[in-house]
Formats: structure tokens, C-alpha cells, sequence
């Protein structure tokens, strides 16, 4: 299953859902987290609005075709 | 409140111009290939766009606000959840489904599992969401226009209908892929000039962060760390979850959006509309986030109809809104962030919002009308039914096509059943756990079988339409376990997780499908080593 899968699907996948599952874990942990102080104002604005909602899928949507455009025109280089 | 000029215009100024893309495009609709899929020549940014209004629906405009406006600050997670599910599609599907060039959703069904009698099995599902979005498309095109007219919502229904027929109609998939660009950028537009003005009401986030607590002091409590819930459905760490996943796997593998795939130049063309789709898709996330979390104090502070009328607060208000303009069904609460809008008494602002309102309204219900006039047309009455009829004569058999399933969903949406984002959750559930497997697992698992394929949608279909209208019916919402009330279980968003498990059961026990289509459906589409 999954036979030929870049291995960069696998990499965003993990940065998706580590920071997405990873907060939402630590804000049933620490009460009041989503009201903490960070960079001077809440920080589910910067964990959950700016990075969760936007900043990393930007990222991950970049490195899924620019690393796949990288590693095609390798593939394509190597068989000439 | 009566009609504003100014927001008349900014209506009149956005139809014009979707008038003028349409007009312009014209000439490019004449052949089948053009119809269907744009004639496979639209680049990465215009297909990003066109990509991202067609998947974000009213049930994004409207609905998404209307939930953070009814729940609080965990279900901001859900939009993560939506906005997150975009990139997986780039490689998962986008890229193998654009190698694989089809022209409707169906194709692959057919030939992965060899037998034309997959398109109607997945045509099931298909029709039941493709109907529930054609509905809440013109529920939300008509809630816009009721903001504009402050006419009758019957009436407004009426209207939309005419709008939206008339739009894919005259359009195909070239005018609409254009025009849908075009809306794409004007709702994002909308939603962020939107936001920053409650940002800037407020004097910073910490200026509305303050007012939204002074108003709602539970808004920002989380599941478990919190005493008390900022809503029941938050009140276990399902709820959030489940929200979450309800619409994740949506963009990968619904056809509204397996579709756009099709239109691009090529693979990487596909690949990198996602890109743009995530970056136009997400600003606008962030907008709706913002008014969703101010409409209740923003609404109970400042809109003019407060505290008149016995209007104590905002449900009031929104309930005194569904009295006078006759709305009928469970939309009262959609009309939230309208009415935060309303509140700050800017013309030109609304106009911006009603702009944009109806561009993803249009959008998505001529995605969607496109996909359902295809598949009963092109695929049902002429592959699966052996008509020579769409073949001859496509277009107008796509148009015929259109006309039933406006009038059917218009007729349908005078009385809506249920709030339009549980119309949309709904919808994404019941295709994603019975047609999700087949299509993924199709592509990226060589022991995908017929058997199972079959088997999957018909009793995913059934189990999944089965438990929510149970859970929505007899416990009172959709949200809660249909065998346990006490659980919260958004939308039964398990059954795609279940769908998948069972699909891979039935596929280890059955027959697998020959080498050669394993070959060409399913090892050719994966990226060259």
C-alpha cells in the first residue's frame, strides 16, 4: 500500500499533524494555553490561526511540488 | 433597514463582470472536450483559485462563522482541519487522477474496477451530496441576496435559482473555470477586508480578544482543561476531532474538486494549483476565523435593530431577521455573519461581503451542477445506459440536465433541512467513506478489488445516511452518536475511517481485478522512481 509514495508525502503529513494533534492535545493539558501571552498577544492566534490554519500548509503545499519537480527532472536527468 | 444603494451596486459591479468573463469565454464552450473539462489548458494560479471557490462553499462563508459564532474558539480547528486536508490531495490524487486524464469522476471508477455498472454505484452517493450542495448553494446565494434586497427569502430563493441556472447554463467548465478564478479571488478579498475591519474595530487582536471574553467569558475554554465547555459538542476531545476530520479528506477525493484536476495543463500544473488554492483558501480561513469569533459581540453591541423590538441579544436578533424575511428551516443561525457585518453600518463594506458571498455561493452550485449534469447525463444515461444521445449531442443534454436538478434543488430549498454547513458535513461524510476508498485506495493499493469497491458504497451509503438522520432526528442532532447520545461524534465523521478499514477487508477476501488494469489504473499513475 502506498508503493511509490515520495517520501516527501509522508515528511508534511508528519509536520501537519504532529503541530495540529500535538496542540490540540496540550490545550486539554494546560488549562487557559489558548489565552497564554506569546509574541504579545493570545497564542492561538499564532498556533492555531496564523501557523495551524495557513503558514504550514503553504509550506507543505510548496515542498509537496517543488520537491516532486526536483525530484522528477533527477529521474528524468538519470535515464538520458 | 431598506435597500442600500451602495451595496446594490457592488452586487450590479460583480455580476457585470462575471457577465463579461462569461461573454468573453463564450466561444471557448463549443466542443465537448471544452465543456467538460476547459479543454485541459488552464494554468496553475487560475486553476488555484477556480479551485478554491468551487471547494469552499456558503458552507464556508456562511456556515463556518455561524459555528464559531454558536461553539467558540475549538471549533477554529475545524477550519484547520479543511484548510490542512488541501495539501494531501497534491500528491494522493491530483497528480495520479491528472496522469490518468479523464473527463468525469465516474471514468475511474469504470475502469479500475472494469465494469460500467461502478458509475452508478458511485453516482449514489454522488447524487444524494451533489443535490445537498446544489441546495445550501442557492440557500446561501439567496441569504446574500435577501442582505442586498431585503426582499422576501421565497423570493430570494426564486432569484438565486434564475442567477445560478443562468450562469452554468451559458457557462461549461471554460466560462465557469474563469469566472470561478475570478470568484475565488473576490471572496477572499471579502473576507479578509472584512476581518481586518473587526481587527481594527477593536484596536488589535487583543482588543477583540478582550471583547469577545467581556461578552462570552467560555469562548476560549477547551475540552477537559476547562470546568465548564465553551459548548456541549466541545465537551469531549470527539468533538474536536471529529470536527476536524469531517471535512479533511474532503478536498483529495470529492468531485467537485477531483474534477478541477482534470482541467489543468499538466501534472505539475496540477500539482502547483493546490499550492495557490491552499494560499487563496487560507487567507480567506483566516477572515471568516476572525468575524466568526466577533459576530456576538459585535452583533449584541452595535447593530442598530438591538434593543428594539424586544431584541435582547443575538439570537433574538437573528430570529426577529427569519420572522421578517420569512426564512424558512434551521438557517436563522447562517445568517450571523451577515448580520455582524450589517452591524457596523458601512455600505461599501456589506457590498464587499455580498460580492463575495455570491461569488462562492456561484461557484460551488455551478462546480457541483457540473458534476451531477455529467455524471446523469454523459456517464449514466449514455455509458452506463448505452444512449447514443449524450454522445451526439452533449451540450444540450448537459443543459437539459441542468434544468432538472435547478428545479429540483430550488424546490427543495424554500424549506431547508437543516443549518448549511450540517448540510455540507453531511454531504462529505456520506461520499467520503463509501467512494473515498475506491478512488484512493484504487490508485495506491495494487489488491483493490471490485467486490469491495461495490460493496463499500453501497453500505457506506446506506450506514452513513442511515446513522445521521437518526442521530439528527431522534437524539436532535446530527453531532451526537446515533447508538449513544451521550457521545459526541460530529457528523458520524467515523464512518470514513471505518470505510476505509472495511474497504481493505473486502479487498483481502475477494477476487483481485487483472494484471493488466492493475498496471494501467493503478501502477502507471504513481510518479516515475
Amino acid at each position: 500500500m502506498f508503493k511509490g509514495m515520495p517520501k516527501i508525502f509522508f515528511i508534511g503529513m508528519a509536520i501537519m499533524y504532529g503541530w495540529c494533534i500535538g496542540f490540540m492535545i496540550l490545550e486539554m493539558l494546560i488549562p487557559g494555553l489558548p489565552l497564554m501571552k506569546l509574541f504579545g498577544v493570545p497564542a492561538c492566534y499564532i498556533y492555531n490561526w496564523i501557523v495551524g490554519l495557513w503558514i504550514i500548509n503553504i509550506v507543505v503545499s510548496f515542498l509537496y511540488f517543488s520537491m516532486e519537480e526536483k525530484r522528477e527532472a533527477a529521474v528524468a536527468e538519470k535515464q538520458g | 433597514m431598506g435597500v442600500n444603494p451602495i451595496v446594490l451596486l457592488g452586487a450590479l459591479i460583480y455580476f457585470g463582470i462575471l457577465f463579461w468573463i462569461g461573454w468573453s469565454s463564450r466561444k471557448a464552450s463549443l466542443d465537448a472536450s471544452d465543456f467538460y473539462v476547459a479543454g485541459r489548458k488552464v494554468g496553475p494560479f487560475v486553476n488555484g483559485s477556480a479551485l478554491a471557490a468551487t471547494y469552499f462553499s456558503p458552507a464556508s462563508f456562511l456556515g463556518l462563522p455561524a459555528f464559531i459564532f454558536i461553539i467558540g474558539y475549538p471549533f477554529w480547528w475545524a477550519l484547520v482541519g479543511i484548510i490542512g486536508g488541501m495539501p494531501i490531495a497534491t500528491l494522493l490524487t491530483a497528480a495520479p487522477l491528472r496522469k490518468y486524464a479523464p473527463t468525469s469522476f465516474t471514468d475511474y471508477y469504470a475502469d479500475r474496477y472494469e465494469t460500467k455498472w461502478m458509475r452508478l454505484a458511485a453516482g449514489i452517493p454522488t447524487i444524494i451530496g451533489g443535490f445537498a450542495y446544489v441546495i445550501l448553494s442557492i440557500v446561501g446565494t439567496a441569504l446574500f441576496m435577501l442582505a442586498i434586497l431585503k426582499i422576501n427569502f421565497t423570493f430570494s430563493v426564486i432569484l438565486s435559482a434564475v442567477v445560478v441556472f443562468a450562469y452554468i447554463y451559458y457557462g461549461g467548465m471554460v466560462a465557469t473555470t474563469f469566472s470561478t478564478a475570478f470568484q475565488g479571488i473576490t471572496m477572499t478579498v471579502a473576507a479578509v477586508i472584512a476581518a481586518a475591519f473587526v481587527i481594527g474595530n477593536y484596536g488589535g487582536l487583543n482588543g477583540l480578544t478582550d471583547a469577545i471574553l467581556s461578552n462570552n467569558p467560555n469562548f476560549f475554554n477547551t475540552p477537559y482543561a476547562n470546568a465548564v465547555p465553551s459548548h456541549k459538542l466541545m465537551s469531549m476531545w470527539s468533538g474536536v476531532i471529529g470536527f476536524f476530520f469531517t471535512w479533511h479528506f474532503g478536498f483529495s477525493a470529492l468531485p467537485y474538486t477531483v474534477v478541477r484536476f482534470f482541467t489543468t495543463q499538466d501534472i505539475k500544473a496540477a500539482r502547483r494549483s493546490v499550492f495557490w488554492a491552499v494560499i487563496v483558501g487560507g487567507a480567506m480561513y483566516a477572515g471568516l476565523v476572525i468575524i466568526g469569533s466577533g459576530a456576538r459581540v459585535i452583533i449584541e453591541t452595535m447593530h442598530p435593530l438591538m434593543n428594539t423590538e424586544g431584541i435582547t441579544n443575538a439570537m433574538g436578533l437573528l430570529k426577529h431577521m427569519k420572522t421578517l424575511y420569512g426564512v424558512a428551516g434551521a438557517s436563522v443561525t447562517d445568517y450571523s455573519m451577515i448580520a455582524a457585518i450589517e452591524a457596523f453600518q458601512r455600505p461599501f463594506l456589506l457590498a464587499i461581503l455580498a460580492a463575495g458571498g455570491l461569488a462562492i455561493a456561484m461557484a460551488t452550485a455551478a462546480g457541483w451542477t457540473m458534476v451531477l449534469n455529467v455524471l446523469l447525463g454523459r456517464d449514466l444515461i449514455g455509458k452506463v445506459f448505452g444512449s447514443k444521445w449524450p454522445e451526439e449531442k452533449p451540450i444540450l443534454v448537459t443543459r437539459i440536465m441542468t434544468v432538472i436538478i435547478i428545479v429540483v434543488c430550488t424546490l427543495l430549498s424554500f424549506k431547508p433541512p437543516a443549518l448549511v454547513l450540517d448540510i455540507s458535513g453531511a454531504a462529505f461524510i456520506v461520499i467520503l467513506c463509501s467512494c473515498g476508498p475506491p478512488l484512493v485506495l484504487g490508485i495506491w493499493w495494487e489488491r483493490s478489488t471490485k467486490m469491495a469497491a461495490f460493496i463499500n458504497i453501497i453500505v457506506m451509503t446506506f450506514l452513513s445516511c442511515f446513522s445521521w438522520m437518526y442521530a439528527n432526528t431522534v437524539h436532535g442532532s446530527a453531532h451526537l452518536f446515533f447508538l449513544n447520545k451521550n457521545w459526541v461524534t460530529p457528523h458520524q465523521f467515523y464512518w470514513v475511517f471505518v470505510g476505509f478499514a472495511f474497504f481493505i477487508v473486502l479487498s483481502l477476501i475477494t477476487k483481485p481485478c487483472s494484471d493488466e488494469t492493475i498496471q494501467k489504473y493503478s501502477l502507471d499513475l504513481r510518479p516515475r522512481h
